[in-house]
């Protein structure tokens, strides 16, 4: 049922370093619905992630995205992206939080309820105020999702999004972020995170 | 005012101070004596042979070969500048650097000679080889330090930068922040000079004023003038170095080409 799917990967490979981590692989991705991509670390579940968004290469293979090829430019403006370990360097928290959103693209987003977002997450907003370097790894992971909490985009792509947290903040990441109204792409080889998903692929 | 003429003798009378240093780096192993010579070596011939070419250079005195002149140093501190910096020397690297380099310098060059000092005749040797020359030396320090800060800071937090284009920004969007950072990091040295410029040190065009018989009024003018000359051109060919490269060295997924770096 290739015809219905949002996001395709068509017979992809992927090789670093003269080994070859994906290869002839096949995926599906449902509009609206939450997939997850389980699987070891080096099975190739964020590189998966990296593809669509652009930043990696297929060695082989397509990517379509709604009905087309891959557009990595035009695929980044529907998408907000939590990577694995977030860096955004040397400023407060809420000037990192703010850059986001003085791209030309998301200039229309108003009101945005910083301390809101982070103190639903279990961050308390005084830490608006602190630099992001001093969070720790966990909180570094919340400010990330409350970034794409805000950004308000239909393709939702999570790398690890549970790794540094404890199981209360897991339950507020789910409940802040799957709403059912987007597309949502996470790897994870957390089983609370999986049980979550709509559709489970294993690498 | 006559300025005493120093006789070769002279000159090499004078080198017999750097005994004391050497006997220094020698007795305690420093490895440096034999790099002292060749380094003072290399300093006499080059400015021998400066010192003859800027004499034929000022008595011909002509703007087509004072302009030739000036693109040759532009030729050697762009290759001098991807020597010292961890960029590969490749085309897409080599040429955008020359080209920032060379309209920084012809920025500044035409705007101070021909717009503030109104030279007597176009690109006149005594004034246009000098200047350029002390601009161009900065640039090539600024260029190494900003090009550098760049690239490298860019290839170290690649997942800043992807994280910023995976929220939609455009790629200039996304390099806005690592721009920023290279200009503070080649800028900041020019500025700490200038705060502290006449009090901790005379500067060298200054004291080379004086040496000749000038003013000392005279030569703090020329030299306020050939730091804002310094200050200018540095970040113009930081600036431009930046954006001619990424022109040319990413990908058209945006990411960078990084077989231009020497990792």
């Amino acid at each position: 049922m290739i015809n219905s799917s949002y996001i395709t990967f068509q017979k992809i490979s992927f090789g670093f370093n003269g080994k070859e981590i994906l290869h002839d692989f096949n995926l599906e991705i449902m509009k609206d619905k939450h997939t997850v991509l389980e699987g070891e670390s080096g099975s190739g579940k964020s590189t998966i992630l990296k593809s669509l968004l652009g930043f990696l290469t297929p060695n082989k293979g397509s990517i379509i995205v709604d009905g087309q090829q891959l557009h990595p430019q035009k695929v980044r403006q529907k998408t907000a992206w939590l990577p694995q370990d977030l860096n955004l360097g040397d400023g407060s928290v809420r000037e990192v939080m703010k850059r986001p959103f003085s791209f030309k693209v998301n200039q229309s987003k108003k009101d945005l309820d910083f301390a809101g977002s982070l103190e639903s997450l279990g961050v308390p907003a005084d830490h608006l105020e602190k630099k992001f370097r001093d969070l720790s790894t966990g909180q570094r992971q919340r400010v990330g999702v409350a970034i794409c909490y805000l950004l308000d985009k239909p393709l939702l792509l999570l790398d690890e999004p549970t790794a540094a947290l404890d199981r209360a903040s897991k339950q507020k990441v789910a409940d802040l972020l799957l709403d059912q109204k987007r597309t949502i792409i996470s790897t994870s080889h957390d089983p609370f995170w999986v049980d979550l998903a709509d559709n489970v692929i294993a690498l | 005012m006559e300025i005493i003429n120093i006789t070769w003798v002279q000159l090499a009378l004078g080198f017999l101070i750097m005994l004391l240093p050497a006997w220094i780096l020698w007795r305690y192993r420093t490895g440096l004596n034999t790099k002292l010579l060749t380094s003072s070596l290399r300093m006499v011939l080059q400015l021998v042979f400066v010192g003859y070419y800027l004499e034929y250079l000022f008595k011909f005195d002509n703007p087509w070969v004072n302009a030739a002149w000036i693109l040759v140093m532009v030729v050697v501190a762009d290759y001098a500048t991807l020597d010292r910096s961890e960029l590969k020397r490749k085309p897409s690297v080599l040429l955008p650097v020359f080209a920032a380099t060379f309209l920084g310098i012809v920025i500044v060059d035409l705007f101070f000679l021909e717009f503030v000092i109104k030279l007597s005749s176009f690109l006149e040797a005594q004034y246009t080889i000098p200047i350029t020359g002390m601009v161009l030396g900065n640039c090539l320090r600024s260029n190494v330090i900003g090009i550098n800060a760049f690239y490298y800071s860019l290839d170290e937090h690649k997942e800043r930068y992807q994280f910023y284009l995976a929220s939609g920004a455009a790629k200039s969007e996304a390099l806005a922040p690592f721009i920023s950072l290279a200009l503070q990091k080649s800028a900041n040295p020019t500025l700490a000079t200038m705060a502290t410029i006449g009090l901790v040190s005379l500067p060298g065009m200054m004291t080379g004023q004086i040496l000749g018989g000038n003013s000392p009024l005279i030569a703090i003018k020329y030299q306020i003038m050939i730091m804002v000359a310094i200050f200018s051109g540095t970040v113009l060919s930081v600036f431009l170095g930046i954006y001619f490269t990424n022109r040319f060295v990413f990908k058209d997924t945006d990411m960078l080409d990084e077989s231009i770096l020497k990792k």
